[in-house]
C-alpha cells in the first residue's frame, strides 16, 4: 500500500492565510505551550520525589511547585489551543488521519487531563491544610504518571502525523472491515521513547529555571535559607536535565528514519541543529554565573534564554515536520483565499486581549507588593 | 471517506462528540451565567458593605474556578478533540472558514482563565474597585466567547447564504446566530441561578442570607427561562424548512421537544414560586430538583439542536457519511469505494482482484464469491452508514431493518432519502448499493414472532 494513497484531497476552501503566518501562529503557541507543558511534565514527578527527603527546603520547593500547578496547568491548556488550530489549518490531512489510528488513546487524553487536573487540587488542598497524608502523596504520584501518560500518547499521535509511512501498519493492526478501531498505538516507531524522553529531559532544564525565578522573584517570603539553596538545587537539576536531554536527543538522533536524520545532520539544516542542540549551554551558563555572583538580571537573562531554547526546539521541530511530510503531502499547495478582515480581527484581539492580561497581572502584583509592604 | 472511520462500538463516532458537547455545555453556560452573577453581586456586596454576602461570594468564586477552569476548559478543548476525530471533513471545513474566529475566542479564554483566577487568588487583596472590574472582564470575556462559538455551532445548523457566498461575515451572520445567541445567554443566566441555589443551599446555613441569595439570583434566573422560550421560538423559525419537519417526523426528537417545553414551564414556575416569591423555600431538596430539572431542559436543548441537523453535519454542506455535498455527484459516478482513499486502500490489500487499471471495477465486485461480497458490504456499511448508525446500540441498523424483506432494503439503499428525508442519499454505484444490501440483509433479524394477525382475515 502506497501511504501517499492515503492522504485526503486538498480542502476546495484554501487556506485562510498564507502558510508563514500559519506556520508562525504553529510554532508560537506551541513555544508558549511548553514553558506550562513542561513544568507539569517533570515538575509534579520531581515534587513526588523532593518529598522523599528530609530537607525543609527540598520539601518547600515541593510544595511551592504544586501550589501554583492549578493555574499553571489552566494556562498549558489555554497555550494548547492555538498550535492546534493551526495544525488544523495548515496540516489537516496528516493530522486527522494520524490520531484517528490512535482515536481510543487519542480520546482518553480528555480523561486523563480532567484526572490529573482534579487530582492535582485534591492535593494542593491537602498541602494547604498542612494535611500531605501517605495517600495524597500517593495521589501525586500517580498525577505525575497520568501526566507523562498524556507526554506519551502526544509523542506518538505527532510522530505519527509526521510519518505517513507508518499508517497501513498501525491501520492493519487495528480495524474492523477497514474502519480504524483507535485501539492502536505506533509503538513500532522506535523513535518515539527517545523523544519522549527527551521533552523530559528538556523539561527538568525548565523546571530548573522555573525553580530559581520562583525563589528570587516570587518567594520573598520564604526563608534565606530556602532561598539559598534554590540556586544550587537549580544548577543540579539543569545539568540533570541537560544529560538526560543529550543522551535522549542523541538516542532520538539514532533511531530516526535515516532521511530525517540527514535532513537534520545535512547543511542548510544542521547549522540550526547544531544552534539546537547547545542551547541549553546558555541557561545553564547563567545559573552557573548567578551561583558566582547572584543578580537579579541573571535570573531574568536565564529565564528568557530557556524560552529562547524552548523555541528553537519548536522551531527545528518544525523544519524536520515539514521534511517529514514533505514526500507524502505538498502543505500549503492549496491556494489561499485570504480572510483578510478577520486576521486583522484576530491580531487585534490577541493585542487588546494581552493587554487587558497584562493590566490584570500589573494589578494583582501591585496589590502583593503592597500587601507584603503593609505587613512588615 | 476521504479519512479513515473511526468505528465505536454500541454508540457510533459522532455520539461521543454529543455527550462531550452536552456535558460541556451544562458547566460552559454556568461559566458564562455564573461569571455575570460574581461580577453583579461582588459589585452589590461591595456597596452595601455585606461581609457575609462576600464572604459566601468568595466561597462562591472557589466552586466555580474547580467547576469551569478545570471541567468546562477541559470538556471545551475535548470537544475539539472529538471532533476531529470523529467528523474530521466537518471539521477541516469549519477551521477552514472559522480559524480567525476560534482565534478570536482562544484570545476570550486566555483572558477569561487569567481574570478568573487574579478574581479569586486576589481576593481581599485588590480594592473593590479592581476587584468588581476584573469580574466585569471575565463576564464579558466569556458572553464574547459564548458569542463567538454559537456563531460557528449556529452556521452548522443553517449556513444560510453561506454556499452561494462563501465568506467568512456571511457565515458568521447566518439567519441562526442571534437566535442562538439569545437562547444560549438566557441558558447561562438560567443556569447560573441554579447553580447558585444549588450551591448556596448545602453551603449557607444563615437563613437570611440564604434568602437574600435566593431573591437576588431569582431575577436573572427568570430573565434567562424567558431568553431561552424567546430564543427557542426564533431558532425554530429560523431552522431550515427539511429540519423543522424532522421534529415533526421524528418520534423521538418529538416527544423531546414536548419534553423541553414542559420541563422549562416547570423550572419557570419553580423559580417564580420558589426563590423570586417564596426564598424560604430553598433547601437543598428542592435546589437540587430545580438543578435537575434545569440539566434537562438544557440537555434536551442540546440533543434536539444537533439531532435536526440530519443527515448533514454543516446543513446543506457536509453529510453525516464524511461527503461534501458538492462532491456527490462525482461519487456516485466514480464509485463510493473508489472515490474514498481509506476505502479504495482497504480493498487494494484484502480483494485487489476487483482492480482493473488501479481502479475499482464493479463487474468485478459482483462477480466475488458471497463471503467477499458481505466483507465489502460491511466496509460500505462503515464509512456510509455508521456515522448514524451502529451493529447493536445506537439506531442499530438490525434493529431498524427487522422484518424488512430483501427487496425493501435494496429499495431503501439505492434510495435513503426519499423513504425518510434525513437519510443522505446513495453516494455509491448500483453495484456498490447490491453489495451493502447483501451485507445488511445478512444481519437483518427474521420478523419477531408472537404476534398475531388471525384475526385481520
Amino acid at each position: 500500500m502506497n501511504p501517499t494513497d492515503l492522504l485526503p484531497p486538498t480542502s476546495p476552501l484554501g487556506l485562510p492565510a498564507p502558510l508563514w503566518f500559519i506556520r508562525f501562529f504553529k510554532v508560537f503557541g506551541f513555544s508558549l505551550h511548553m514553558v506550562p507543558m513542561n513544568l507539569w511534565f517533570a515538575g509534579i514527578l520531581l515534587s513526588a520525589v523532593l518529598l522523599l527527603f528530609r530537607d525543609p527546603a527540598a520539601r518547600r520547593l515541593s510544595a511551592r511547585l504544586m501550589d501554583q500547578m492549578p493555574i499553571i496547568i489552566a494556562l498549558g491548556i489555554n497555550f494548547g489551543v492555538i498550535p492546534l488550530l493551526f495544525i488544523q489549518v495548515g496540516y489537516y490531512r496528516v493530522f486527522y488521519p494520524a490520531t484517528i489510528l490512535i482515536a481510543w488513546p487519542w480520546f482518553a487524553v480528555i480523561g486523563l487531563v480532567m484526572a490529573g487536573y482534579y487530582g492535582t487540587y485534591l492535593y494542593v488542598v491537602q498541602l494547604r491544610r498542612d494535611r500531605l497524608t501517605p495517600w495524597s502523596r500517593a495521589l501525586g504520584w500517580i498525577v505525575a504518571f497520568i501526566f507523562m501518560g498524556v507526554g506519551f500518547i502526544f509523542v506518538n499521535g505527532l510522530s505519527l502525523m509526521s510519518s505517513p509511512g507508518q499508517w497501513p501498519a498501525v491501520w492493519s493492526a487495528a480495524h474492523l472491515s477497514g474502519a480504524a478501531t483507535g485501539l492502536a498505538l505506533d509503538l513500532q516507531n522506535a523513535s518515539i521513547l527517545p523523544r519522549w524522553l527527551l521533552m523530559f529531559g528538556l523539561a527538568l532544564t525548565t523546571v530548573a529555571v522555573y525553580s530559581l525565578c520562583d525563589a528570587t522573584l516570587l518567594a520573598s517570603r520564604e526563608p534565606p535559607e530556602y532561598r539559598a539553596w534554590v540556586p544550587r538545587f537549580a544548577l543540579l537539576l539543569y545539568s540533570l536535565g541537560l544529560v538526560w536531554a543529550a543522551a535522549a536527543g542523541t538516542g532520538y538522533i539514532l533511531t530516526m528514519p535515516s532521511a530525517s536524520r540527514s535532513f537534520l545532520l545535512t547543511p542548510p539544516q544542521l547549522a540550526l541543529t547544531v544552534i539546537t542542540a547547545l542551547a541549553p549551554g546558555l541557561p545553564w551558563l547563567l545559573l552557573i554565573l548567578y551561583r558566582w555572583r547572584p543578580a537579579r538580571l541573571l535570573v531574568l537573562l536565564a529565564a528568557l534564554s530557556q524560552f529562547g531554547m524552548l523555541v528553537l526546539n519548536a522551531v527545528s521541530r518544525q523544519f524536520l515536520q515539514d521534511a517529514e511530510v514533505a514526500p507524502f503531502a505538498a502543505v500549503g499547495a492549496e491556494p489561499v483565499n485570504l480572510q483578510l478582515v478577520p486576521l486583522v480581527l484576530f491580531l487585534l484581539f490577541f493585542l487588546a486581549g494581552s493587554g487587558v492580561v497584562i493590566w490584570i497581572l500589573v494589578k494583582v502584583r501591585q496589590a502583593e507588593t503592597s500587601l507584603a509592604t503593609a505587613s512588615r | 471517506m476521504h479519512y479513515p472511520w473511526w468505528y465505536v462500538p454500541f454508540l457510533t463516532a459522532p455520539m461521543l462528540i454529543a455527550a462531550v458537547a452536552t456535558i460541556h455545555v451544562f458547566v460552559s453556560m454556568y461559566a458564562v451565567g455564573g461569571g455575570f452573577f460574581l461580577a453583579v453581586e461582588t459589585q452589590h456586596a461591595y456597596s452595601t458593605r455585606n461581609r457575609d454576602y462576600l464572604a459566601y461570594l468568595h466561597d462562591h468564586a472557589w466552586f466555580f474556578i474547580l467547576l469551569t477552569v478545570v471541567f468546562g476548559a477541559i470538556t471545551g478543548v475535548g470537544i475539539w478533540w472529538t471532533i476531529g476525530l470523529s467528523s474530521p471533513l466537518a471539521t477541516e471545513t469549519l477551521i477552514h472558514i472559522f480559524v480567525f474566529a476560534w482565534g478570536m475566542e482562544y484570545v476570550t479564554f486566555l483572558v477569561e482563565i487569567v481574570s478568573a483566577f487574579a478574581f479569586y487568588y486576589s481576593w481581599e487583596k485588590l480594592d473593590s474597585l479592581t476587584h468588581i472590574r476584573i469580574g466585569w472582564v471575565y463576564a464579558i470575556s466569556a458572553w464574547l466567547s459564548l458569542v463567538i462559538i454559537t456563531a460557528i455551532t449556529a452556521f452548522m445548523l443553517n449556513p444560510g447564504a453561506w454556499p452561494q457566498h462563501p465568506d467568512f461575515w456571511t457565515a458568521f451572520f447566518n439567519p441562526q446566530t442571534v437566535p442562538q445567541i439569545l437562547a444560549r445567554t438566557g441558558g447561562a443566566f438560567l443556569l447560573a441561578s441554579l447553580y447558585v441555589y444549588l450551591h448556596a443551599t448545602f453551603r449557607v446555613k444563615d437563613l437570611q442570607l440564604r434568602n437574600l441569595i435566593g431573591s437576588r439570583s431569582s431575577r436573572p434566573g427568570l430573565l434567562g427561562a424567558l431568553l431561552v422560550t424567546l430564543g427557542g421560538l426564533w431558532w425554530y423559525l429560523a431552522l431550515p424548512e427539511s429540519a423543522r419537519a424532522a421534529l415533526v417526523v421524528a418520534s423521538a426528537l418529538n416527544i423531546l421537544m414536548v419534553v423541553i417545553f414542559a420541563v422549562t414551564i416547570v423550572v419557570f414556575l419553580m423559580l417564580y414560586l420558589g426563590p423570586y416569591r417564596n426564598p424560604g423555600w430553598l433547601t437543598p431538596g428542592f435546589s437540587l430538583l430545580l438543578f435537575a430539572f434545569g440539566m434537562a431542559a438544557i440537555g434536551t436543548g442540546e440533543f434536539i439542536r444537533e439531532a435536526v441537523r440530519k443527515p448533514y453535519i454543516i446543513y446543506n454542506v457536509v453529510l453525516g457519511d464524511q461527503i461534501l455535498t458538492s462532491e456527490i455527484p462525482s461519487v456516485q459516478e466514480k464509485g463510493f469505494l473508489n472515490s474514498g482513499q481509506w476505502t479504495k486502500a482497504y480493498l487494494a490489500t484484502q480483494l485487489p482482484q476487483v482492480f482493473s487499471n488501479g481502479e475499482i471495477d464493479d463487474q468485478k465486485l459482483l462477480a466475488l464469491p458471497q463471503p467477499d461480497r458481505i466483507q465489502v458490504g460491511q466496509l460500505l456499511f462503515q464509512y456510509h452508514c455508521n456515522d448514524c448508525h451502529s451493529l447493536a446500540g445506537y439506531t442499530a441498523v438490525p434493529a431498524l431493518l427487522q422484518g424488512w424483506s430483501p427487496e425493501m432494503i435494496h429499495a431503501l439503499v439505492l434510495n435513503p432519502e426519499k423513504a425518510k428525508f434525513f437519510m443522505p442519499p446513495w453516494s455509491g454505484t448500483p453495484a456498490e448499493a447490491e453489495l451493502l444490501s447483501e451485507y445488511l440483509i445478512s444481519i437483518t433479524p427474521a420478523q419477531p414472532t408472537g404476534m398475531s394477525y388471525d384475526g385481520a382475515h
